[in-house]
């Protein structure tokens, strides 16, 4: 009960204690039990007065110390003391120190910097990424809706319809606002520039539900053609012009569009890329019941949990149909409706996360290797002064001090890495930004903040603590035994400690080995990917033109067609095709298809359409599988269509598709089948490929035109092709530059950017993690031999081989890389499970990554063996008993 | 010096005293107005120690097992320190009594 009092009396300065600790406790206790027999609230209120004068008497002892003990009254001011003089002291001396030994401080200066300033500029990343928060009002509160219906041909996750929308703000008391968005790419237009341009046409809701306003101008009015536009186009774009507000821009379909705002800086919603939005209202009267694929964003009511949200939303949802009708497959569809609800944080960043920790995790580690390495380095100056400290400690040096003085070496190494680590930081991050994949959410916003340099100076103290430990620990408790004449220092349990070390970095090093290696794999078998079509060498680009002549559907495939012709005159073109959507790059909308067998909505299925022409199946190398491409008479005659295999079985499963019919609400007519073709993956190599439609160049609908396909060019030059094109481009249409200009292969490239960059980066850990295991185990190896010198040199003056010698020093160093790959086994194993949503076609367990990591670090470690006898021939295979006594003939001089 | 330092010194005026004696005859001479925690006492006391006002004294009590009992007195240097203090406070509450008019005249 009463312990605390022994507690506060600790706090105490120890010569203060030592004097009067006894009797400051017994006189506690004393009026305690007094109070006590008064009664508990006199127990209470001296208790508390107790703890009080307790707390108060031991900072006022060391802040004005009445007691300074008899034997240090001549000490007083230089010994114990926090002063800040006796740090800098130390600190100079420790800087002497260093100074004296530049190899030793050089290479723990440089390896701390390096691994500092690693971590430092991933940490910026990671900071500005995950961790900052999304700039909205209230993030915490953001929500997105989507929903899964078991047993319906929806996607196991899909977007809501409008229905949901209206239904769920007006009715959902768990909600404070939702809105619809999307984005989308689309023609953007000035008089000096001609893009297509990432846009975005959301509920006007969205701005309130976010909680933004435009920092210039104001929002649009969804009655008006009135748009906002990203700070980053009103940077790029224009200039930063303020008078761009009130001009009016041909945007998304042509249409003339007055910008009205400019949204502040690091705005981006759904992402980065969006540089307009046209937001505009969605009306009961505008719904059409099961139109599937809307994105919703909502703001939850304070205090609501998740499951909550859910519940009140899946009550409302499956109201649906008797309020808005619909077929028996929607109201199917909605009775078995559960919205799935998540912070908009995870959707926005989800992808990033993994890559993004896992990158962090990995430099962490290779901090603490090279903080191991450190450390072993200290460890071994300790134990070469033991001596020193232990004849220091006999003539009254107290432990504090010694302690203090060994610390001092850590902490000015530590501090000066870290200053250096900062600068490095500063330099790496923009080049770590050049370098990162696009697509990354908030990468303009990565920089050496306040926030990340606090972080890299922690990090330089806690190593600090970390490599000075070892060092400081040892020289706490000198052995004085090591004044005795002749006795050597290397006990059982201080090698333990550094064996510990190696095993630590050992198994560090292959986890990192594992983890990198089953990254590679996974890069190889995506790479191993069939996408359906052929990247090498396809060119891929995209131009505007906007002529008087082009008015309809008809005149725009007639110009598409022309153009078509001279592209493929250019000289090493094989062959030149259109498509609306070129894949990797950009993805086709979502209708329903009602085919002529099932002409009802009932029957209609998911599919993605898009349009094709010239020769496009033939240049991207996809396999027509029955029938024909579209030929050059399909550019002008609209009616016929192609399906992709998935749609094809979807459709008519088992049976021969050729000469059947389809038709979808968003072009209306009836189209005839004439050909099926190879599956294409359209964004993502680890996707399902999408059942897809293609449709040609000329609808029923003649007012519906294709303005800005992209072309695809089939040509042995697509590296090198661009600037010809260009020059094509101008010669046709002077006022639309080519953009999206690409070859398939960097498409592909960009797509697995991510991958490969947490690839290349978790390699080079792993191999920098490798490199210092194997400079560590070398360490520690000749440090051991070093000290059995005086064994070794009596081994062989009793005949030992040299070779026998060798073969037990690299047992003993075989027998601590053993273990620790059998530790990294384990830990690997356990931890790799963590990156299963990165891999793809290998199993976290994969064998082949588990089975190859051992021998890498094995043999890297023998490489440090092989580099062991080198540091051990020299002293102790060829040394002589002389070599011991050497030694001993130095030993007096303590004495 | 302080009211405490004060007290303490008068406290061990009469006779040699160890801790909570001195506590007590703190808290009774001063009226109720002073009383001591343990940790203010000693370090009051070590800084009598340090400056040679009291000091530590021997007095023969057979130690208790779990309880140390150290006696302290009163050292020349503390008497005069004692007496010294005693006569500027008692000259300060002479002025204050006539100040307030309830002295003698």
């Amino acid at each position: 009960m009463t312990r605390w009092i022994s507690w506060l009396i600790r706090l105490h300065p120890e010569a203060f204690r030592d004097r009067f600790g006894a009797e400051v406790e017994a006189h506690a206790r004393e009026d305690l039990e007094r109070a006590r027999a008064r009664g508990s609230t006199h127990a209470l209120r001296c208790g508390l007065a107790l703890f009080i004068d307790l707390v108060a008497s031991a900072i006022a002892e060391h802040a004005h110390p009445a007691w300074s003990g008899s034997h240090t009254v001549h000490s007083r001011g230089r010994g114990r003391g926090m002063g800040i003089a006796n740090w800098i002291r130390e600190v100079r001396l420790a800087g002497r120190s260093l100074a004296r030994s530049p190899g030793f401080a050089l290479v723990a200066l440089g390896t701390l910097t390096l691994t500092l300033g690693a971590n430092a500029a991933i940490f910026a990343v990671v900071d500005a990424v995950l961790l900052e928060p999304l700039p909205f009002e209230e993030p915490d509160e953001l929500i997105v809706i989507t929903g899964t219906s078991p047993g319906s041909d929806l996607p196991p996750e899909f977007g809501l319809s409008g229905e949901f929308l209206l239904d769920f703000r007006e009715e959902a008391s768990s909600l404070t606002g939702i809105a619809a968005f999307n984005s989308f790419t689309a023609t953007f237009r000035t008089s000096e520039r001609v893009e297509r341009v990432r846009m975005s046409v959301p509920d006007i809701a969205l701005f309130d539900v976010l909680g933004v306003a435009p920092a210039l101008g104001r929002l649009p009015d969804p009655e008006r053609d009135e748009v906002v536009i990203s700070h980053e186009m009103w940077t790029t774009w224009f200039g930063e012009d303020p008078s761009v507000i009130g001009r009016s821009y041909p945007v998304m379909d042509g249409r003339a569009r007055e910008i009205v705002g400019v949204m502040g800086e690091g705005f981006g919603f759904p992402n980065d890329e969006v540089l307009v939005w046209i937001p505009g209202t969605l009306s009961a009267e505008g719904v059409t019941p099961g139109n599937f694929g809307l994105n919703l964003v909502a703001r939850v009511a304070e205090g609501v949990e998740p499951d909550a949200v859910v519940a009140e939303l899946q009550r409302i949802g499956r109201r649906a149909p008797e309020k808005w009708g619909g077929s028996a497959r929607y109201a199917e569809a909605v009775a078995n409706l559960t919205p799935i609800v998540r912070p908009l944080e995870d959707t926005l960043v989800s992808e990033a996360r993994a890559p993004l920790w896992l990158m962090m995790l990995a430099v962490g580690v290779v901090l603490v290797i090279a903080s191991a390495n450190i450390a072993n380095l200290f460890a071994v100056r300790a134990e070469g002064r033991g001596r020193d400290l232990a004849v220091r400690r006999a003539i009254g040096a107290d432990r504090y001090h010694l302690v203090r003085s060994q610390f001092a070496e850590a902490i000015v190494l530590a501090a000066l890495a870290g200053i250096a680590s900062v600068g490095l930081a500063w330099l790496a991050i923009p080049a770590l930004v050049a370098v990162i994949p696009e697509g990354l959410p908030r990468l303009a916003q990565i920089a050496l903040t306040p926030g990340v340099v606090a972080f890299t100076l922690a990090l330089a103290g806690l190593t600090a603590l970390a490599c000075g430990l070892a060092p400081a620990w040892r020289a706490s408790r000198p052995d004085l035994a090591r004044l005795r004449d002749g006795s050597r220092g290397a006990t059982r349990r201080r090698s333990l400690v550094r064996d510990g070390l190696v095993i630590g970095q050992t198994a560090l090093a292959l986890v990192l080995l594992t983890a990198s290696g089953l990254l590679i794999r996974s890069f190889q078998e995506l790479y191993a990917v069939d996408p359906g079509y052929d990247v090498s060498d396809v060119f891929t680009f995209q131009f505007a033109p906007e002529e008087a002549h082009l008015t309809d559907g008809p005149t725009w495939a007639a110009f598409h067609v022309e153009m078509m012709d001279r592209l493929r005159a250019l000289p090493g073109v094989e062959s030149v095709g259109i498509v609306e959507n070129v894949p990797l790059d950009e993805g086709p909308e979502d209708v329903r298809v009602v085919t002529g067998e099932r002409p009802d909505p009932e029957g209609a299925a998911l599919a993605s359409l898009t349009v094709a022409g010239g020769d496009y199946f033939a240049t991207m190398g996809i396999e027509v599988e029955a029938g024909r491409g579209f030929t050059r008479d399909d550019a002008f005659t609209p009616g016929n269509a192609i399906v992709s295999r998935t749609l094809a079985d979807r459709l008519w499963p088992g049976e021969d598709p050729i000469g059947r019919r389809v038709e979808t609400a968003t072009l209306p007519g009836w189209h005839t089948i004439v050909g099926v073709v190879e599956d294409v993956l359209q964004f993502d190599l680890r996707d399902e490929p999408e059942p897809l439609l293609y449709y040609p160049l000329v609808f029923e609908n003649t007012e519906v035109a294709l303005t800005s396909p992209g072309y695809v060019v089939r040509t042995a030059r697509a590296e090198t092709i661009a600037p010809e094109i260009r020059a094509l481009v101008t010669e046709v249409t002077p006022s639309a530059p080519m953009y999206r200009a690409y070859t398939m292969q960097g498409l592909l490239d960009r797509t697995t950017a991510s991958l490969s960059f947490t690839m290349i980066t978790l390699a080079i850990a792993a191999g920098l993690s490798l490199l210092l295991g194997s400079i560590g185990l070398f360490g520690v190896l000749s440090y051991i031999v070093a000290q059995r010198s005086r064994e070794i040199g009596i081994r062989i003056a009793l005949g030992a081989e040299a070779s026998r010698v060798q073969r037990m020093v690299i047992t003993q160093g075989a027998r601590v890389v053993a273990f620790g790959v059998a530790l990294g086994t384990v830990v690997a194993l356990l931890a790799t499970r963590l990156m299963e949503g990165l891999l793809y076609g290998v199993g976290a367990f994969d064998p082949v990554s588990f089975s190859s990591a051992p021998p890498s670090s094995c043999s890297a470690s023998a490489s440090s063996r092989a580099g062991c006898p080198r540091g051990g021939r020299p002293q102790s295979t060829r040394s002589s008993p002389c070599g011991s006594s050497d030694r001993a003939a130095r030993a007096p001089q303590y004495r | 010096m302080s009211l405490l330092e004060y007290h303490v010194l008068l406290a061990l005026a009469g006779a040699p005293l160890y801790g909570y004696a001195i506590t007590e005859a703190v808290e009774c001479e001063s009226r109720g107005a002073i009383v001591p925690r343990a940790g203010t006492l000693y370090r009051v006391l070590a800084r009598l120690v340090s400056r040679g006002f009291i000091r530590e004294k021997d007095h023969g009590e057979e130690s208790h097992p779990g309880r140390a009992r150290r006696w302290y007195a009163l050292t020349p240097a503390g008497r005069h320190a004692l007496s010294e203090e005693s006569q500027r406070l008692g000259a300060v509450a002479e002025l204050a009594l006539q100040r307030l008019g309830t002295g003698r005249p």
